[in-house]
């Protein structure tokens, strides 16, 4: 007798065909990224680490990585800036009105980027911010608020109310409150919002096909033109550099949340 | 000639009063109408029900929830629209609500750093309040890693620790085991006197308000039902609410036949029932109905031929032993079941089921009390 309720076999095929399908596609960008070959190809004779150094002898390729890198820097403070002030005022107003500001957030997710980026491009012409820093971080700093409204309000829903209230009943002001009680409580749900907000930024292509041409050239858009122009395999050395940073992200926020937990 | 209060620079104790204070949620009265006033350095509880509208006067008080009508004065002033944190009440929460955050001292440091105290001054501060409630060796812990009484005086210590002059304690001990909480109770009695503070205690321990109070405020159904010191409202309870709620009690239901000075005699069936009528006490009319409370201690098993104001007889339906005191339940045809405590220490009888057995009481045992207005 086997205790509990387990899987069936038929469900533990499913579950194991989704995670096959998610992963297939990295476990074959990993041997084209150590291709010998000077073209898109699995390795022939042996692996080779050339086209990983190529990136790193390329000017082109690091403007891409420093400026992506940028963008999602500044996207993510100020995207974590907004979304934390979001959940809070939801948190503080009254159900109702919360849940509507907070379905207002969510849009960015709900809409498609495509839709999203053609508005924004009518917009930012008129504003002059086609093919700007600024413009893009603004664009990828709005479109990853959800992210940080979505896991800092989870974190004060976790928040004991009265812990505020014995704040201000001490004489703390709102801003002693949010500094010394509040923020400290969901630090770690801002630093999720903040890392899923990066990613979001770092990965982010469609409206930059739409928002810029030379001046602002981030690494998506580099691979993108890339694999429309030759296939080179630096690309999918790049990819797997992406894979792992990303990896890495989610797993420093796992290890962020494990700890809130503790 | 009068005493130096207990610490020449600390100011005395807040007098708080309330004047007809209401709170409504939407078509819901919380609490209604109701006026209270505590004296500087009182001991107050708010004792009532679950639901009947104590945390909501403590918010009300603490100035977190509005009042729909009526006016908190505080030494005769109004602080009615102050917010929470300009009015400097110290506050235990139902639950303690510590920082889980910071340290035992960092949590009983806050409201001194939210008032700009150097690290100096709030260090020793600090260490005289967790001195005061013996958790000075706790200092670097968190809460998680307390026990549920330290937790508990962490709270205390961080309410007193800026010398408020008004306390308020929402059940500060219901979530203590009994031992435990008696020797907290014994704890914040002392305090109490020590420090010559107001303090207002919400509970629905109705034994813990007996102990610790100078006075009590009954609530049931967001109204104050009475108010008085404790012995006052276990003496002579207004209601019958008041007359249960407060320790135990048998309701005695008659007809008033005979009304002398200082005393009427009512009929219960065959039964009757003579009660004291203290000087100045309203008193019933003939003929009318009437409703007493009287207290199972205060019963006495009689001996063959003893005789008493008040007599009945009946027999043992149900009896358990307490260590103390035998507790009876005993069936009389007249008064339905009496519930009598009987001290366990050389009673004249063993009970067992079925024994015939013959009760009374002076006339002063009982008090008349009123029928609940809103009973149901
Ligand atoms: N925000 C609110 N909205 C609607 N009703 C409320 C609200 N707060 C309290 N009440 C109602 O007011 C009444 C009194 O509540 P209150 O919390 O004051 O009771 P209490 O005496 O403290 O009870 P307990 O002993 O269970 O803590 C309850 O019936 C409660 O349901
Ligand atoms: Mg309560």
């Amino acid at each position: 007798m086997t205790g509990g309720y387990g899987a069936g076999r038929f469900s533990r095929g499913i579950a194991w065909a989704t995670v096959l399908y998610l992963v297939l596609p990295i476990t074959i960008v990993l041997p084209v990224s150590l291709t010998d070959q000077r073209f898109l190809s699995l390795p022939q004779e042996a692996l080779s680490l050339r086209h990983y150094a190529n990136i790193f002898a390329s000017p082109a390729w690091l403007a891409a990585i420093g400026q992506s890198f940028g963008l999602a820097v500044v996207s993510t403070l100020l995207a974590v800036a907004a979304g934390t002030l979001c959940a809070i005022g939801c948190w503080r107003l009254s159900r109702r009105a919360s849940d509507l500001v907070r379905v207002l957030m969510l849009l960015p997710l709900i809409i498609p980027s495509i839709v999203y980026a053609v508005g924004l491009y009518r917009w930012f012409g008129k504003l002059d911010l086609l093919d700007r820093f600024l413009g893009v971080a603004l664009a990828h700093a709005v479109t990853g608020i959800p992210y940080v409204v979505i896991t800092v309000s989870a974190a004060l829903a976790a928040f004991d109310p009265r812990l505020e209230q014995a704040a201000r009943g001490m004489g703390a002001s709102l801003g002693q409150t949010l500094r010394w009680v509040i923020l400290p409580r969901i630090a770690p749900g801002i630093a999720s919002g903040a890392i899923f907000a990066f990613i979001h930024s770092w990965d982010e292509l469609v409206m930059v096909l739409f928002i810029t041409s030379r001046q602002v050239f981030t690494l998506p858009r580099k691979m993108w033109d890339g694999i429309n122009e030759n296939l080179d395999p630096t690309m999918a050395a790049v990819a797997m550099l992406l894979v792992v940073f990303t990896l890495g992200l989610l797993w420093l926020d796992g290890a962020l949340r494990r700890k809130r937990a503790a | 000639m009068t005493l130096p209060p207990p610490s020449a620079s600390a100011p005395a104790g807040h007098a708080l009063a309330l004047t007809g204070l209401t709170r409504r949620y939407g078509a819901f009265t919380a609490v209604q109408d109701v006026s209270l006033s505590v004296a500087s350095g009182q001991f107050l509880t708010l004792l009532g029900p679950s639901g009947s509208g104590k945390t909501t006067i403590l918010m009300m008080v603490a100035g977190f929830t509005e009042p729909s009508a009526g006016s908190i004065l505080l030494d005769g002033r109004d602080i009615t629209a102050l917010p929470p944190e300009r009015r400097d009440f110290g506050m235990v929460f139902q639950g303690y609500a510590l920082f889980p955050h910071m340290t035992v001292a960092e949590n009983v440091s806050f409201p001194l750093r939210v008032r700009g105290l150097a690290r100096a001054a709030r260090d020793a501060k600090v260490r005289a309040a967790l001195d005061l409630v013996q958790l000075d060796r706790f200092a670097d812990r968190k809460p998680a890693q307390l026990s549920g009484g330290q937790q508990q005086r962490v709270a205390l210590a961080r309410a007193l620790v800026f010398d408020p002059a008004l306390l308020l304690l929402d059940e500060p001990l219901s979530a203590l085991d009994k031992k435990l909480r008696g020797e907290l109770q014994e704890e914040l009695k002392a305090l109490h006197r020590r420090i010559g503070r107001t303090f207002i205690n919400v509970t629905h321990d109705q034994e813990e308000a007996l102990r610790l109070s100078d006075r009590v405020a009954i609530l049931d159904h967001g109204r104050l039902v009475q108010q008085g010191s404790p012995l006052e409202l276990y003496e002579r309870p207004a209601t019958r609410f008041v007359a249960d709620f407060l320790g135990r009690s048998n309701f005695l239901a008659g007809t008033v036949r005979e009304v002398r000075p200082g005393a009427m005699a009512l009929l219960a069936g065959a039964t009757r029932v003579v009660q004291a009528v203290p000087e100045g006490a309203p008193r019933l009319a003939l003929g009318t109905p009437g409703l007493l409370a009287l207290r199972p201690e205060k019963i006495t098993l009689l001996a063959p031929g003893e005789a008493a104001d008040t007599e009945v007889a009946g027999e043992i339906a149900a009896w358990s032993y307490h260590g103390t005191g035998f507790s009876l339940a005993v069936q009389t045809t007249d008064l339905g079941i009496l519930h009598v405590a009987l001290p366990a220490w050389r009673a004249a009888i063993s009970p067992t089921e079925g024994m015939p057995v013959r009760l009374g009481w002076p006339a002063d045992a009982s008090v008349p009390v009123a029928e609940d207005s809103h009973a149901a």
